[in-house]
């Protein structure tokens, strides 16, 4: 029972490395918001790596990753200053739920899995936003920020997700070999 | 037997759901004066030098995404731009006599627009971080004098409000962002432009018909918006005007007469709204 509360848990060295992941994140997507812009949207690196968080980590560590996520997001975010972590919280919780089978899953399932999972959060967040009286945010161009996000950051998906891997999992040596015990992950 | 889901993550979640609604009520009540902007002030702080660096090496990406994605639209620019350059050359002819009588009737009514205003000048630095505002960063903050609130102008018209200013940096609130509304008039017709998205036109409500409006006029600050920005400042060419009969209200549309997708450089104004709250003097 201990130890698989421990599991759940982040030790020091995966605190200290999800941070620097989020720290990046941040960097990067101040930067390509200012250059990669496909029909006026960008990718969501930060969540994307709640999501990555949850798809790696599980449930509790998706929705801690997204709680920090969301509130990193919300410093730069001319929007109610919490809604980012609310809405990436839930969503790196949601995708923690699938943690197991995409774990054991071909890279073309993480990918569209990450999509599926950004999609859902950018809903999520235009719904709650409108909840909190930022209507304007279930524009018409809520379709293009759903589409453009979830198709960038599926792809992004294989550069992040193995991050989030080494971040969560500072013995990534120890879990690749009971992985590889089980001889499922291909990825 | 049934395997039991543990309630631990569960309650994780709940925890940190009900953690951010906390967040969001003390944020709504602070405003951007309380936590909640020093929080974001400090951010900038510390991530504009790291911005400011790695933009320099991400730049050619941008540069390579916007060509691949927009070729279609600059060549139509392009064209759009040649024409505009011989008219220009035709219209300059005249330009120098119109702008002597603009000076002079400026000094005549004491028209409070940008001449008689200090400006600062800023360079834009990022185009925002989000995907639902739309924003510009500037490198220029309170230490500089940017207040919120000031508006922001480029050489054409309105580019749109400080709405957040740190010690070294601000946030531009652009006009066509959809949260963004302006008063605004041509000649005696006053009406409000509301942003529609990014590319869009913004939309003039509250003109009742019959309006004594045409197709390419320009609509300028209105100054009475609870003087929210000066008056005079070009806003928009209007391109759309469908008068339906019957209707409460005339169908306007203005292009922003500022391309806020091309912006380098514009000037804050150090603009003060006088206070919209009765009785404060």
């Amino acid at each position: 029972m201990t130890a698989a509360v421990g599991e759940r848990r982040f030790n020091a060295v995966a605190r200290s490395r999800v941070l620097l992941a989020l720290f990046i994140a941040v960097v990067l997507q101040l930067s390509l918001g200012a250059g990669v812009r496909i029909f006026g949207v960008h990718p969501d690196l930060l969540l994307l790596v709640a999501v990555a968080g949850g798809l790696v980590g599980g449930d509790e560590r998706g929705a801690m990753v997204g709680f920090v996520a969301g509130l990193m997001a919300d410093l730069f975010l001319q929007a109610p200053f919490g809604l980012s972590a609310m809405s990436f919280t839930i969503i790196g919780f949601a995708a923690g739920i699938f943690s197991g089978t995409i774990l054991r899953a071909s890279w073309p399932l993480v990918m569209a899995g990450a999509a599926v999972a950004s999609a859902a959060g950018e809903i999520l967040y235009a719904l709650l936003g409108a909840g909190l009286g930022q209507s304007q945010m279930l524009s018409d161009h809520l379709g293009p920020i759903v589409g453009v996000v979830a198709v960038l950051n599926g792809i992004l998906a294989l550069l992040v997700v193995p991050v989030m891997r080494w971040a969560i999992f500072p013995d990534t040596e120890g879990r690749a070999g009971r992985a590889g015990r089980a001889g499922r992950r291909r990825w | 037997m049934a395997v039991r889901r543990p309630t631990r993550p569960r309650f994780v979640l709940l925890l940190l759901v009900l953690t951010a609604g906390t967040i969001i009520t003390l944020g709504y009540r602070t405003q951007a004066n309380g936590y909640v902007g020093k929080l974001k002030g400090y951010a900038s702080d510390v991530f504009t030098p790291v911005q400011t660096g790695v933009l320099d090496v991400f730049r050619p990406v941008g540069n390579f995404f916007k060509g691949a994605f927009e070729y279609g639209s600059l060549r139509r620019q392009n064209a759009a731009l040649k024409a505009e350059l011989g008219a220009a050359r035709r219209a300059g002819v005249t330009a120098a006599d119109q702008q002597r009588e603009l000076q002079t009737l400026t000094q005549l009514e004491k028209l409070p627009f940008a001449p008689s205003l200090h400006q600062i000048a800023a360079e834009v630095v990022d185009t925002g971080f989000g995907n639902y505002q739309l924003t510009l960063e500037l490198n220029r903050g309170t230490s500089a004098g940017v207040q919120v609130g000031m508006p922001v102008t480029s050489g054409e018209g309105l580019v749109g409000r400080v709405v957040q200013s740190n010690r070294s940096t601000s946030t531009v609130l652009l006009v066509t962002d959809p949260s963004s509304s302006i008063g605004v008039r041509d000649g005696s017709v006053i009406g409000v432009a509301a942003g529609q998205g990014l590319g869009q036109a913004l939309r003039v409500d509250y003109i009742f018909p019959p309006a004594k409006v045409k197709k390419h006029d320009v609509m300028v600050t209105s100054g009475l918006q609870g003087g929210l920005f000066p008056p005079g400042i070009p806003v928009g060419r209007i391109s759309r005007v469908s008068d339906h009969t019957g209707d409460l209200q005339e169908d306007i549309e203005i292009q922003p007469v500022v391309d806020v997708n091309s912006l380098e450089f514009v000037d804050v104004l150090v603009w003060e709204p006088p206070s919209t709250v009765p009785g404060s003097g």
